[in-house]
């Protein structure tokens, strides 16, 4: 049986083992103690280079009290929650379509048109800042929510589609002939069996995109000026200072910046894993 | 018809009312450091409570993320007011036709003999394109009881002297001076001042606008001096890994005893620490040559396409004025540009205050005062030439290749 259970293996391979788990755990949670631990020192025992070891004082919740004291970080916050929420939406709902259409459909350049949504995955998307800021313009929603969501939807759905294409496309489609042999119309397929089948793809989908579009500096950078419509990525920013960062109070925020990505890892984690192996190994 | 134009005039007068109740002043700026936000909130307070009916937007950016913002929302939907630096970094959006013509603010407030040290900063050909509200001196921060650990009495004034501390610093243990290169800028500051000490303000204003080689003998003249220094061991090791705010704790723990920075380095000193800080200006190295600066200026500009013009107007006349540049400043650790503002009442104002009065002549900043692509391959020069010393000849080739590529050759 591989791997061997380590209780199976000599006692010296299992007191390597035990010293080496928590030595490699450490080493790899080193930047998060350190986010952690700087979020509770004081600016002083950082002037004085003290980085790593252990803070003079503690001062969480001062710093704490002085990231939300000295940035609307909650209007942040907010704002990060109503440009990625209609983001995911909107880019899972266009993405199931074209998944369902591209998998589910023989039409002659389907194969052309999923390289394209492949292919657009391989534009760097920095270099559309110009056109997308002047089409973000004329189409009047420049610093607005609707521009950042309208973009990030648009970015997002080439690489959702893919994926779910792939899904759809490994669904056996007896279920959908079936179906249609039943006089079952082609939206209530979509809507009654493709729909259920593919939810732990779409589960994890929406992890996926709530990261990137959460965790994305580029097109509110871009595209929100106004200070009230800012997303806590570039809220973020105003803690760092042009000269001088205050950098305890910038862990502070980034802790509490990251709190939403990791609570909704946790709470879609069942739903994360099987979509990842779904479908991996046809039974 | 009377009545449908006198209901005409009616809805026009409200919809004119409604938008001049309404008058919002955008502004853009990238003051994020703690007493920089302090101080624009606290200006901007006093301005709202002077002008009741204009209602200020105040949107923060750090300094990086400001300058990729600013190139698209100068063009687009700009803002009314930002805030940026004179010199050439200004001059560069001046030429693109990004900055609004501000000269009748200068004229109506008669900024020209109450701001006369930044006059220059703020002109191009001869018209003004922004407002400064502070400018800062450069100059040697060094702690005092490292100084008196290593027997040293008086602050160097001289070449020579400032030698001679770093060799008694060294030989009691203590490195002369921190530095962090990784920020590119602190090595550029060590450059003006040298250049300016050895050649004078003429010919680096002229270096910095590209009309002189880098590989010119007058060039290699002021590294052979910061070369001196190299090989006597006066930078702490190691510099190109820290920022310059990393680089500060080895003067705080009491390991490095100078630092040559600006103002707004003061608050970043713990207490016990701020205590035995002191200043002196940078020392003169040719008799010959006049006493010139480093003094960077911060200033308001309006974009041309901003939407409210007057109210702007209204901002830079009332942040030019004596008692609030004196506020301003004072929260800022920096100078008032005006003359008729008083000078925060601290060491390090003052003597900064004191050196800028006795120049002969006043410099922005390396990277404020040359084409921003030759200034970062420039002081990436600088940081390799202060590890690698011998390498001079092909550091200042690389230069000058860069500077013949954007001015051309000569």
């Amino acid at each position: 049986m591989f791997p061997r259970p380590i209780q199976e293996t000599t006692r010296a391979r299992q007191v390597m083992y035990k010293v080496a788990l928590p030595v490699s755990l450490v080493v790899w949670l080193l930047p998060m103690i350190a986010i952690i631990a700087t979020a509770g020192r004081s600016l002083s025992d950082l002037n004085y280079g003290n980085y790593w070891g252990i803070p003079t004082e503690w001062v969480f919740f001062e710093n704490f009290a002085a990231v939300f004291g000295s940035s609307s970080i909650g209007v942040y916050l907010l704002n990060s929650f109503i440009i990625t929420i209609p983001s995911i939406i909107g880019a899972l709902f266009l993405s199931t379509l074209a998944g369902a259409g591209l998998a589910l459909y023989r039409f002659r350049g389907r194969f052309f048109l999923l390289a394209l949504f492949i292919a657009g995955n391989f534009v760097p998307f920095q270099i559309l800042m110009i056109p997308v800021r002047q089409l973000t313009l004329d189409l009047g929603v420049y610093d607005s929510y609707l521009g950042v969501i309208l973009f990030q939807i648009a970015f997002q759905t080439g690489f959702c589609t893919f994926f779910m294409r792939n899904f759809i496309a490994e669904l056996p489609f007896e279920l959908v002939e079936a179906a249609r042999a039943e006089g079952v119309s082609e939206w209530k397929i979509l809507i009654h069996i493709i729909v259920p089948l593919v939810r732990p793809a779409l589960a994890a989908l929406a992890v996926l995109q709530f990261t990137f579009i959460w965790n994305d500096f580029f097109w509110p950078l871009i595209l929100i000026q106004s200070d009230e419509l800012r997303p806590i990525t570039l809220g973020l920013t105003t803690l760092k200072g042009q000269f001088i960062s205050s950098f305890n109070l910038l862990a502070a925020g980034s802790l509490i910046a990251a709190l939403p990505p990791v609570m909704m890892f946790f709470a879609m984690q069942k739903h994360f894993i099987a979509g990842l192996t779904l479908g991996a190994s046809k039974g | 018809m009377k009545l449908f134009k006198s209901a005409v005039c009616a809805v026009a007068l409200a919809a004119f009312a409604t938008s001049a109740s309404a008058r919002d002043l955008v502004m853009n700026a990238n003051t994020s450091d703690p007493a920089q936000k302090l101080a624009m909130e606290n200006l901007i307070a006093e301005f709202e409570a002077a002008y009741p009916e204009i209602d200020v937007k105040f949107n923060l950016y750090d300094h990086e993320a400001f300058k990729v913002a600013m190139r698209n929302f100068l063009v687009s939907d700009a803002p009314d007011l930002i805030t940026w630096n004179a010199g050439n970094r200004m001059k560069v959006f001046v030429d693109l036709g990004l900055f609004e013509d501000v000269s009748d603010v200068w004229e109506a407030e008669g900024l020209y003999e109450k701001m006369p040290a930044v006059v220059g900063a703020s002109s191009v050909d001869g018209k003004q394109y922004g407002v400064p509200y502070a400018y800062y001196a450069w100059g040697f921060y060094y702690r005092k009881d490292l100084f008196e650990q290593a027997g040293i009495t008086e602050t160097p004034t001289t070449w020579e002297e400032f030698k001679a501390v770093g060799e008694q610093l060294n030989a009691a243990g203590i490195t002369p001076v921190t530095i962090g290169t990784k920020n590119l800028w602190p090595a550029a500051g060590w450059f003006d001042f040298l250049n300016l000490r050895v050649n004078g303000v003429e010919f680096h204003a002229e270096l910095m606008d590209g009309k002189v080689a880098y590989t010119d003998p007058r060039v290699r003249a002021v590294f052979e001096k910061w070369g001196e220094l190299v090989e006597a061991d006066f930078y702490i090791e190691n510099h190109p890994a820290y920022s310059f705010q990393e680089a500060l704790p080895f003067m705080n723990q009491g390991n490095a005893a100078m630092y040559l920075l600006a103002p707004f380095i003061v608050s970043m000193f713990p207490e016990d620490v701020r205590a035995q800080v002191e200043w002196f200006p940078f020392p003169i190295i040719d008799s010959d040559v006049g006493i010139y600066e480093d003094a960077p200026t911060d200033s308001f500009h309006i974009p041309v396409n901003a939407k409210n013009k007057e109210d702007a107007r209204l901002f830079l006349a009332f942040a030019a004025q004596a008692d609030v540049q004196t506020r301003t400043a004072a929260t800022l650790d920096m100078l008032p540009p005006n003359v008729n503002a008083s000078v925060k009442d601290d060491r390090f104002a003052q003597g900064g205050f004191a050196q800028l009065s006795k120049a002969d002549g006043i410099m922005q900043f390396f990277d404020r005062d040359t084409d921003p692509a030759l200034a970062k391959v420039a002081m990436q020069g600088f940081q390799e030439f202060l590890q690698n010393p011998d390498r001079l000849d092909r550091i200042l080739e690389q230069i000058e290749a860069e500077r013949a590529r954007i001015y051309g050759a000569l």
